[in-house]
């Protein structure tokens, strides 16, 4: 088995569950209210954006300095010979699987916080008298 | 025997512990949700690197830099502190970079706010 074959295995998995992260995150955003975190999407989007750029080069050069060092080695055999100076390029997809992994594990997690906030914000709503004051700041904590 | 790399992987551990701590970034936002994260991230990669090496593609260096404790054949001590830190640094980025960001956000607005009121007067 090659390291690729490996890491596409865990990505696959990574990906799985960024999908039922996201599929809860949109079925909360729509019991709650839709337009409102619409808005946030871009600048969570640029923080994924400047962590992903920093975490990619920071493995880039821990990573060459630990491989450099002896840390860790590998059997070229089952390696593409795709390199970022001394480190293979399938050792970048821990940092990817990090990246993606993390956010949605925490996201399935939900905080007690958030549930509460679209518990008061069901009650209110079905009181009739709209959403209530916890959505917004559950789509804030939320989007953060 | 060496403990340089598990020094260095410790020290790292704390400043991330530090950022977090100041800036309320993963722990200090909900720690519960935080342990439960880390220990699915540390665990998965875990297994991620136990196949690897089952598969014989990465195998523990030879080195006075490491302590030599071993949790499986050719899974260092180490590895574990290092996943650690990678799942810590990972949730702080994210977390930090939106707070930069919206730091930002609100400067560029603060200012511009002034430079219309300066203009009006």
């Amino acid at each position: 088995m090659t390291y690729w074959a490996i890491n596409a295995v865990f990505l696959g998995l990574v990906a799985v569950t960024a999908g039922a992260a996201l599929l809860l995150r949109w079925a909360r955003t729509r019991s709650t209210r839709a337009s409102s975190t619409r808005g946030d999407l871009a600048p969570v989007a640029r923080a994924v954006g400047l962590s992903t750029a920093v975490l990619l080069v920071m493995t880039a050069v821990f990573d060459n300095v630990m491989i450099g060092v002896g840390l860790v080695g590998y059997d070229e055999s089952r390696i593409s010979g795709a390199f970022v100076g001394i480190a293979p390029l399938e050792d970048f997809a821990y940092a990817v699987a990090a990246l993606v992994l993390l956010p949605s594990v925490w996201t399935l997690l939900g905080s007690r916080r958030e549930t509460e906030a679209a518990k008061a914000a069901r009650a209110s709503r079905r009181a009739g008298s709209g959403s209530g004051p916890g959505t917004s700041a559950a789509d804030v904590e939320e989007a953060r | 025997m060496g403990f340089a790399y598990l020094v260095a992987l410790l020290i790292s551990i704390f400043g991330m512990a530090m950022l977090d701590r100041r800036f309320g970034l993963f722990f200090w936002r909900d720690g519960w949700r935080a342990f439960v994260t880390l220990l699915v991230g540390v665990v998965f990669f875990l297994i991620w690197d136990i196949v690897g090496i089952d598969a014989g593609v990465f195998f523990r260096g030879e080195t006075s830099f490491m302590t030599g404790v071993q949790l499986a054949p050719e899974l260092p001590l180490e590895e574990v502190f290092f996943l650690v830190l990678l799942c810590w640094l990972t949730m702080n980025l994210l977390a930090g970079s939106r707070l930069v960001l919206d730091a930002r956000e609100r400067r560029r607005a603060a200012s511009a706010a002034l430079s219309t009121g300066g203009d009006r007067a």
